[in-house]
């Protein structure tokens, strides 16, 4: 147990690879890719096609039950075992060959982790992080409210960062939710929605917003910050690190100060020195 | 000088009889039966007649059209959301661009034109007429429909007593929205498993609707809202774009398969 932990000890990072998500169309991979080289000089970096698509033979086969697999049904149970659909089966392979759009559906991230790493087997060693993006939702039961919850940033090997995530996992303000509700009670149609957007303009990230791509960085950063330290997140929502639970707090720590406290700044100028991993 | 020919009552009678009578018998078998005849079953029928293909629309209803009719809030003004306003000009159907990507419609204008454009492509309609169960084939294809008339099959069973009819044909297509009334038949046979609608509040759900629509069984097609209860996604407003769409993709996926199989 030493002797593995000295090992990892002295492993360095070396790599950094970013896998695009399926439909990259409005999604800035070399922008993040061009800042975390700012932070991490010595490492060098990747973008590299995107890992659940195009897949062809029986990795076609194999991944398209497994995330038909991975499919959340019932946001109040942890484990979901079920077998999946004909029609969901279906799905999936079109979906990874680019014959369907993804989106709509919440997948466990766990699952979907476990689904890249597979993927990526002969890739992967821990000189190498991988940070996978995707379109898909994706989410992780809590044991605080026995619930699932979505998630921006699944930290793993490879960690998976959800695009949509960032619209729909850290909450909108309590008045949007309770006007909307109001709202669809009274059988209110799209413009009326729309219209409740505006009002709320700024307070949260929603589709096509351009800020998106200033998010991606930071939660790329919390993937390759929990490679190297298993120790991804911070307590103060003016830091990249902070682990948002709220729309305002994501755009606060991503976006309005996008910057580090003062313990993570010096974290990220030590790792950018000697990316060395501490676990 | 009367306005109107010579004609006799029972000439009538029998013209009803006679007409209907080979309808009906032509339904007997047919490439495929849409259940529900709302924008999203319209759609697919209009699609799949216009490729020749011999479609029947079953309706409980006297009138077409579900919920195409009425908009939001007993508005009879319909939204569509980009790209689906291009089906809009296909058939021929006014509309105003309200702002950017968002277009408006009378309820009344698109729904009857949508149901002329199913019928005069050569669709045809069997309407109070309801879906009873399903013919299923090897391997629990699902290779028919089982109907009745809709008062018959309203009325308590020891009143009524009329068995009903079955209908062959080498597809189905569940359209009959939230209810998803033809999964639901499968599920109780305990053929499929439905996980109801998902929990989690997701603005973007349109999109996986449409995507989803498609084979939930062999033989077995579903479009529209039936969508979202068959494979539990998020329930939507009054989008009747993706109402639109998905009966599009359904009938692509249909007309796909037909000409695999050589029809």
């Amino acid at each position: 147990m030493t002797t593995s932990r000295k090992r990892v000890a002295e492993k360095k990072l070396r790599e950094i690879d970013f896998c695009l998500p399926e439909d990259p169309a409005g999604i800035d991979v070399r922008s993040v890719e061009s800042y975390v080289n700012s932070c991490f000089p010595t490492v060098r970096t990747r973008v590299l096609p995107p890992v659940l698509h195009g897949l062809r033979g029986s990795r076609l086969e194999k991944c398209g039950l497994a995330l038909a697999s991975a499919r959340i049904k019932d946001p109040s149970k942890g484990v979901q075992s079920f077998e999946p659909m004909y029609g969901e089966i279906d799905y999936e392979r079109r979906a990874i060959l680019g014959k369907a759009k993804v989106g709509g559906i919440v997948y466990d991230g766990r699952k979907v982790e476990a689904i890249c790493r597979n993927l990526l087997k002969r890739k992967s060693s821990l000189d190498r992080c991988s940070v996978v993006f995707t379109g898909r939702l994706l989410s992780t039961y809590s044991q605080d409210d026995l619930r699932q919850h979505l998630r921006t940033v699944i930290c793993g090997f490879p960690s998976v960062v959800s695009v949509p995530g960032i619209v729909e996992a850290p909450a909108k303000p309590k008045e949007y939710y309770l006007m909307r509700q109001q709202l669809e009670a009274a059988g209110a149609g799209e413009h009326e929605m729309s219209r409740l957007k505006s009002a709320f303009k700024g307070r949260f990230i929603d589709y096509d917003d351009p800020s998106t791509n200033e998010v991606l960085k930071g939660l790329a950063l919390q993937a390759i910050i929990f490679h190297m330290t298993l120790d991804p997140f911070c307590d103060d929502r003016t830091c990249r690190l902070f682990n948002a639970h709220w729309q305002e707090d994501l755009i606060e720590s991503q976006i309005r100060s996008a910057g580090f406290c003062s313990k993570h700044a010096k974290l990220i100028k030590r790792l950018g020195r000697e990316p060395v991993l501490s676990w | 000088m009367p306005i109107f020919d010579k004609s006799s009552e029972s000439s009538v009678t029998r013209a009803i009889i006679s007409q209907f009578a080979r309808d009906m018998e032509g339904f007997a078998e047919t490439d495929v039966i849409i259940i529900g005849g709302g924008p999203s079953g319209l759609m697919a029928a209009h699609d799949l007649a216009k490729k020749n293909v011999k479609v029947l629309v079953v309706e409980r209803n006297n009138y077409l059209g579900g919920g195409f009719w009425i908009g939001g809030f007993l508005m009879n003004t319909l939204t569509i959301r980009a790209p689906a306003q291009k089906v809009l000009d296909e058939l021929d159907i006014a509309y105003k661009q309200y702002e950017k990507g968002l277009y408006v419609t009378p309820g009344p204008l698109a729904c009857s034109k949508l149901i002329a454009a199913a019928c005069e492509a050569g669709a045809s309609i069997l309407n109070m007429a309801m879906f009873d169960d399903l013919v299923l084939r090897e391997k629990n294809r699902v290779a028919g429909a089982v109907i009745n008339w809709t008062p018959v099959s309203m009325l308590p069973k020891q009143i009524s007593c009329v068995d009903p009819v079955a209908l062959e044909s080498k597809l189905v297509i569940d359209a009959t929205g939230h209810d998803a009334s033809v999964v639901k038949k499968l599920e109780e046979r305990g053929l499929i498993k439905t996980p109801g609608f998902g929990a989690m509040w997701i603005e973007k759900s349109e999109d996986a609707v449409v995507e989803h629509s498609g084979f939930a069984h062999p033989g077995l097609i579903v479009i529209g809202m039936a969508v979202s209860t068959t494979f539990g996604l998020p329930r939507m407003g009054p989008t009747f774009g993706s109402m639109l769409l998905s009966g599009r993709r359904g009938a692509e996926v249909a007309y796909d398969y037909l000409k695999k199989k050589g029809r």
